[in-house]
């Protein structure tokens, strides 16, 4: 692994330099929280952020997208959108948070490919920041990954106290690093960045155990455990909204007299509405076959069909949730249940 | 200071009862500073039962979640009791949602517990960031003992307690059925001096904040699923012939949504505070709710969830009602 | 070249009374702005304050309501209540930052055509005043 070495005092001058070819998105405070937000000023981003508030996953898939525009009437009339190909860059994005694009990468790529999210991947510039710090719920640790992982961004940034060790990752992470702030990195600096890595490795308290999950989980599936566990749940789709790995949407009309357009929106398996079907029947009709397929959803489905946990770790949705559902201890909790 | 022991053998009694299905409490929770809402089907259940100042939770909000999928053929339904932990504030609810005709009396068994006051968790986070091995939080007189990974410290309570505490009128539940511990008298009067100085502002600059915050919303409904008021059958927001609120997030639909969640809780509201807390984005939802409860107070005189006996706010009207903004 | 402001008015009319009001304003050809938009509904009880809330979103400057006399109400008590709701509502949009005064209320009986010209003129007047409702309106941006 061959490294480099970016001094802190040369910072602004490299996200000035991707400023110049990208719109760049980075975590910005606003009230104690951080969010992801376009950025005009390199002075705005906070670099020791904890999580963000909201997943970066909008910025690819957003919340509210236009598929086309129509006008209604006799005569009706398509326009398809126009799809923004402007080169972006997420700065300061987490290594989790990275991942989670990588997970969510084939349901948008794969069989059908969904030009909106496809176009924006494309011209997405991801330069990660290792965590030095994890955030009280963290657990990317049990998914064999690190905190200060590269392997989902171009580049990352790991901050080794005067300077940021940066490795590279993929053909566009090349083409940055050859700017002349870059200085090849000493074997020091990187056997220092392994030691702040270890370090933010070990202030992760929580695990989950996934050891075969998916198979204990199909032995479970009607198990009376799901209601114990659904029984607080109060639908309120939190955890689905925090996720950076969920990506259900619903898409709806909407117009006017003259013009229209169908929209994509976010949507969340926790609400009845999600399955309910035009006669009147809903297949899910309890918490617990929403809480249950949830659940299912990223530690079953996902496995088998792609060969990966679509969870990351981030902790959102423990943190987030009103009634204490803790994704690390139901699924810590089902695989001991007995069939 | 309320006793384990007895509000234990309390849900023991209440769950071994015939009539009852089973009873809603608090347990540890798994993470964090809160407490974790939990059900006892059986007496051995009870156990698990605890009451600290980490039970931030109305649990009033679980009888009109209930899941009532269709029934099979000869299927009756079931309809014993919901046995129910409540504190001074969440039982308003219930006598609410009886005024409201959503529930009956004998539904619930209320288990009453005199409370003097919960902590905000939020707050406590910010006090001990990161993560932490072991947290409890105990009640040490007029104080919270907080031990975080084996250190305890002590808090004042107002330094903790969330705003609903700081002015809580009914710390003693309403109604109930078994009360765990001695009744305490409510001291406190709501407090509208916040909700005043914001009234003084100029139009453009409540404005500004409310755009600000609206923006931030996500529109996950939160809110409303955490409101043990809003068990409307079908809400507003999902009729979709007409549909009179959008699904797409915008500052105007956001609005629309936000004005018309407040307006459906006036002279409904009690007050719980569970919208703001559960809100993922920090609105500070409370502070339309409170200014509706501060408007009716002053112009209908009426207070919600406090009489079950008294009719609806807007469902009523007296002849000499205010009209001075009628042309 | 800036094009004068017309304010776009919303008036909910209740069938019994402030509809017929207005009938017998125009049948009696009292002349009056014509920036009101009229939607009968059965009672001032009926309307909801999404209502209004809708029409502010949807382009609507103001919005003006119409019911029976206290008293007068031919359900006995819907203008009372509806008094009430709207109360709340005022104050709420006065809260957020919204001009109370667009959101109006008048009675306006079946014989007073004359008030009804004059209470529709005031409201045009005073919401013109106000200029055009931009805090929430809907883009319509597809």
């Amino acid at each position: 692994m061959s490294g480099y070495i970016l001094s802190k005092d040369n910072l602004p001058k490299f996200i000035t330099e991707i400023m110049g070819k990208n719109k760049v998105f980075a975590p910005v405070e606003v009230n104690d929280e951080t969010y992801f937000k376009e950025i005009k000023n390199p002075k705005d981003i906070n670099m020791k952020y904890d999580n963000s508030k909201l997943p970066p996953k909008s910025l690819l898939f957003c919340q509210t997208e236009t598929l086309f525009k129509f006008t209604p009437g006799t005569k009706v009339k398509i326009q398809p959108p126009d799809i923004n190909n402007s080169k972006k860059a997420i700065f300061g994005i987490r290594p989790c948070d990275a991942k989670s694009f990588f997970i969510i990468d084939p349901v948008f790529k794969e069989d059908f490919e969904d030009p909106f999210y496809v176009t924006r991947r494309d011209n997405m510039l991801l330069v990660g920041l290792s965590c030095t710090n994890p955030y009280p719920n963290c657990f990317c640790t049990s998914f064999n990954d690190s905190p200060a992982s590269s392997k989902h961004v171009d580049i990352l940034l790991t901050d080794i106290g005067e300077k940021y060790f940066v490795e590279v990752n993929s053909e566009k992470g090349k083409k940055i690093v050859k700017s002349s702030l870059f200085k090849p990195a000493t074997k020091a600096d990187e056997t220092k960045k392994k030691e702040v890595e270890k370090k933010a490795v070990n202030s992760i308290t929580r695990f989950q155990k996934i050891d075969k999950i998916d198979e204990k989980l199909d032995k479970i599936f009607e198990n009376h455990f799901w209601k114990e566990i659904a029984d607080k749940c109060l639908r309120c789709g939190t955890c689905t909204y925090l996720c950076p790995t969920c990506h259900c949407f619903d898409i709806q009309d909407e117009s006017t007299m003259i013009e229209g357009g169908r929209v994509r929106i976010w949507d969340t398996c926790m609400i009845p509405e999600y399955t309910l079907q035009a006669s009147g029947y809903n297949p899910r009709p309890t918490r617990a076959n929403r809480v249950r397929n949830r659940v299912y959803h990223k530690y079953n489905y996902y496995p088998k069909n792609l060969d990966v946990i679509a969870c990351v770790g981030c902790g959102r949705c423990i943190e987030g949730c009103p009634v204490n559902i803790d994704i690390i201890d139901v699924v810590t909790r089902a695989g001991e249940v007995k069939p | 200071m309320v006793d384990e022991k007895t509000l234990r053998d309390a849900v023991k009694k209440t769950v071994g009862r015939k009539d009852v299905k089973y009873v809603v409490g608090y347990d540890k929770g798994t993470t964090g500073f809160q407490a974790a809402p939990t059900f006892a089907y059986e007496e051995k259940d009870a156990e698990k039962f605890v009451f600290n100042p980490t039970c931030v939770n109305n649990l009033a909000v679980y009888p009109m979640l209930e899941d009532k999928p269709p029934l099979r053929k000869g299927e009756e339904p079931d309809t014993r009791k919901i046995g129910i932990v409540l504190k001074g504030c969440d039982s308003r609810a219930i006598v609410q949602i009886i005024q409201e005709k959503g529930l009956k009396r004998e539904d619930v068994v209320i288990i009453g517990i005199p409370c003097t006051g919960v902590i905000d968790p939020k707050k406590l986070k910010v006090k001990f960031p990161g993560q932490h091995k072991s947290v409890e939080v105990k009640y040490d007189n007029d104080k919270f003992a907080v031990t975080v990974d084996g250190k305890t410290q002590k808090f004042s309570k107002d330094e903790l307690m969330p705003e609903k505490c700081k002015e809580c009128e009914y710390p003693t539940p309403i109604i109930h059925d078994i009360l765990i511990g001695k009744e305490i008298k409510g001291v406190k009067k709501p407090d509208y001096k916040e909700i005043e100085g914001f009234e003084k502002k100029s139009l453009d600059d409540k404005w500004k904040n409310w755009e600000k915050e609206f923006d931030k919303c996500i529109r996950c409904y939160a809110c409303r699923q955490a409101c043990p008021m809003c068990y409307c059958k079908e809400c507003m927001v999902e009729i979709l012939d007409p549909q009179w609120v959008r699904r797409s997030v915008n500052l105007s639909e956001n609005t629309a949504w936000n004005l018309l969640r407040a307006f459906h809780l006036a002279g409904r509201c009690i007050s719980c505070g569970e919208c703001e807390r559960s809100c993922p984005m920090d609105i500070p939802l409370m502070k339309l709710n409170k200014k509706i409860t501060k408007d009716i107070h002053e112009m209908f005189d009426y207070k919600a969830g406090v009489d079950a006996e008294a009719k609806p706010l807007l469902a009523m009207f007296k002849p000499d009602d205010p009209e001075e903004f009628i042309l | 070249m800036k094009e004068k402001f017309e304010p776009n008015i919303i008036g909910f009319l209740c069938n019994w009374c402030s509809y017929a009001g207005a009938d017998l304003a125009g049948t009696s050809r009292i002349q009056y702005p014509p920036n009101l938009k009229v939607i009968r509904v059965m009672c001032s009880g009926r309307v909801n304050p999404i209502f209004v809330i809708n029409a502010l979103q949807q382009g609507a400057d103001g919005v003006l309501i119409g019911g029976c006399h206290p008293g007068d109400c031919h359900y006995e008590r819907g203008n009372y209540l509806a008094r009430r709701r709207m109360a709340v509502l005022k104050n709420l949009l006065e809260y957020t930052g919204i001009d109370s005064n667009r959101v109006r209320m008048t009675w306006v009986s079946a014989a007073e055509g004359h008030k009804f010209a004059e209470v529709v003129k005031e409201v045009t007047e005073d919401i013109r005043k106000l200029g055009p409702m931009q805090h929430f309106r809907r883009e319509n941006k597809w």
